[in-house]
């Protein structure tokens, strides 16, 4: 479904992601991991559009989407859930929600879709006309998460969704991911979690210092003595 | 009693253009982060369409108000597309001293399209002004407060409601995620600049007929937009719609009781004194737009 061969993404003339290349498949979980600056939250970037790649090829349902703007990215169906959630703190709830759907035209799927959110995040619905920046971490993540799927991605990027939250809300924001999967879309996270990241998915990469270093079924890294030592804490 | 009852509607209707021009700078400023000098341009721009239409070319008075706006409207995307286009990502140093440039340019081109000689517009209202008990005010004031209130609440409405103002309020707090959501953000900057030169070029037609014009009557009235914005605080539209109107009562009412002489001084003093209490300006927490 999605596959990048070569990526080179630079920051003027710092290298952010040197020659990466990886492949998702339909109803797929990938986890990108590593350590800070190994170039994930990057290629995330060059994958949707905001950044735009010095080298490489990326290619989504067999369409080169490379250098394509996010808006186009976002049109062929791949959502971006970005780092810190970056929900629009003075907007409503709800206009954070239809600021998602920004690019959708069915007035009828869209409040269908926002009944839905509304079903499955409570708290969003009640807290819906007051301003997101007073939400509290996790609800702005379930709102970020929620954002995202009200464009009805078959792809969502994911980044760092467990950051900065509280241990029992990690768990729960993995099992929102899970289920989304579960739901049909297909999932790429980038995550400083190992071990969740591993346990979750079925295929995973290692980035050091923007390049692969290794990659696996999440099983088989989580074996790996490397991994272990590096990321996994043993 | 009656004289201050006066000053008190003579300040709400000149802060109605007031509020415009200050709406218009600080929608700019705070989208798109540019100190936009040519906004006393697209004022005195729109009060020369205004004179053109209807003096030299004898057209009705309403049209050639709609006229002037729309193509202060059209002036303003010329110019983001021309000159702040290219610059995008440029530091603000170089953009501020394009727009410096662009304000000596338009400037002078007025003045060489129109000479130096002030022009006044005729209008359209009954000679004889509105009179209730012992305050009067003339039938155009009473139709520019009219416009001018009406512009203010449109672009309200706008940024409230649209799915345009929507875009602006996300570009404006964080343009990378806005594009994530499909925001055109170029689209967002050329609406922006286009709006806020529309809402100083109305100001300057709205004002035109009442006073005269002049090529460099946009000068003071830039320097009033940048004092009502800093005084509302950056990026709020609120804070600029009150702004204006504080000005405007405080110069009606210096002028007033104190001495006419220090009219525009006026203003500036109650900034200054706004500052020293409140750096941010008397509405923004923080900088934000809506």
């Amino acid at each position: 479904m999605l596959k990048v061969e070569g990526l080179t993404c630079a920051y003027g003339k710092v290298t952010a992601v040197r020659d990466l290349s990886m492949e998702v498949r339909e109803g797929e979980l990938v986890t990108l991991i590593g350590a800070n600056g190994a170039g994930k939250t990057s290629t995330l970037k060059a994958i949707s559009g905001v950044l735009a790649p010095a080298e490489g090829r990326i290619e989504f349902d067999g369409d080169d989407i490379t250098g394509a703007s996010a808006r186009a990215v976002l049109q062929k169906g791949i959502a971006h859930c970005p780092e810190g959630r970056r929900i629009f703190p003075y907007m409503t709830v709800r206009e954070n929600l239809e600021l998602g759907c920004f690019l959708r035209s069915d007035r009828d799927g869209i409040s269908e879709d926002m009944q839905h959110i509304f079903d499955r995040f409570p708290i969003l619905q009640e807290r819906s006309s007051q301003a997101a920046g007073t939400l509290s971490g996790g609800e702005q993540q379930m709102l970020a998460i929620s954002r995202a799927l009200m464009s009805r991605p078959r792809l969502i990027l994911f980044d760092e969704p467990s950051l900065g939250l509280a241990p029992n809300l990690v768990e729960r924001t993995f099992e929102i991911i899970e289920q989304i999967r579960a739901d049909g879309v297909t999932v790429v996270m980038v995550e400083q979690n190992a071990l969740a990241a591993l346990e979750l998915c079925d295929h995973s990469y290692v980035l050091e210092s923007g390049e692969v270093t290794l990659s696996g079924s999440g099983s088989q890294l989580l074996k790996n003595k490397k991994v272990q030592k590096a990321y996994l804490g043993g | 009693m009656d004289q201050f009852l006066q000053h008190i509607l003579n300040a709400l209707i000149l802060g109605g253009t007031y509020a415009l021009l200050g709406i218009g700078l600080t929608l700019i400023f705070g989208i798109m982060r540019v100190v936009n000098f040519t906004h006393g341009e697209l004022y005195t721009f729109g009060a020369y369409m205004m004179f053109m239409f209807v003096m030299p070319l004898q057209l009705n008075f309403f049209l050639a108000l709609i006229l002037a706006v729309l193509l202060g409207v059209v002036l303003g995307a010329m110019i983001e597309f021309i000159l702040l286009k290219p610059l995008r990502g440029a530091d603000i140093d170089t953009t501020m001293l394009i727009m410096i440039g662009a304000w000596i340019t338009m400037q002078n081109m007025e003045q060489f399209a129109w000479s130096g000689i002030a022009k006044s517009i005729d209008n359209p209202f009954p000679v004889d002004p509105l009179v209730i008990g012992t305050i009067s005010v003339s039938w155009n004031r009473i139709f520019m407060f009219a416009v001018a209130s009406a512009l203010i609440a449109g672009t309200y409405a706008l940024i409230r409601w649209t799915k345009l103002g929507k875009a602006m309020r996300a570009t404006f707090q964080d343009p990378e995620t806005a594009a994530l959501m499909g925001v055109r953000i170029n689209s967002v900057y050329i609406a922006t600049f286009a709006l806020g030169s529309g809402l100083a070029a109305a100001a300057g037609a709205l004002l035109g007929p009442i006073i005269v014009v002049y090529p460099t009557m946009g000068d003071l009235a830039a320097l009033k937009a940048f004092a009502i914005v800093i005084l509302g605080g950056l990026g709020s539209v609120a804070g600029a719609t009150i702004g204006g109107f504080i000005l405007a009562m405080m110069e009606e009412l210096g002028a007033g009781y104190i001495s006419s002489g220090y009219r525009d001084a006026m203003g500036f003093l109650l900034i200054i004194i706004i500052l020293l209490f409140r750096p941010t300006g008397l509405f923004a927490q923080k900088e934000r737009v809506g």
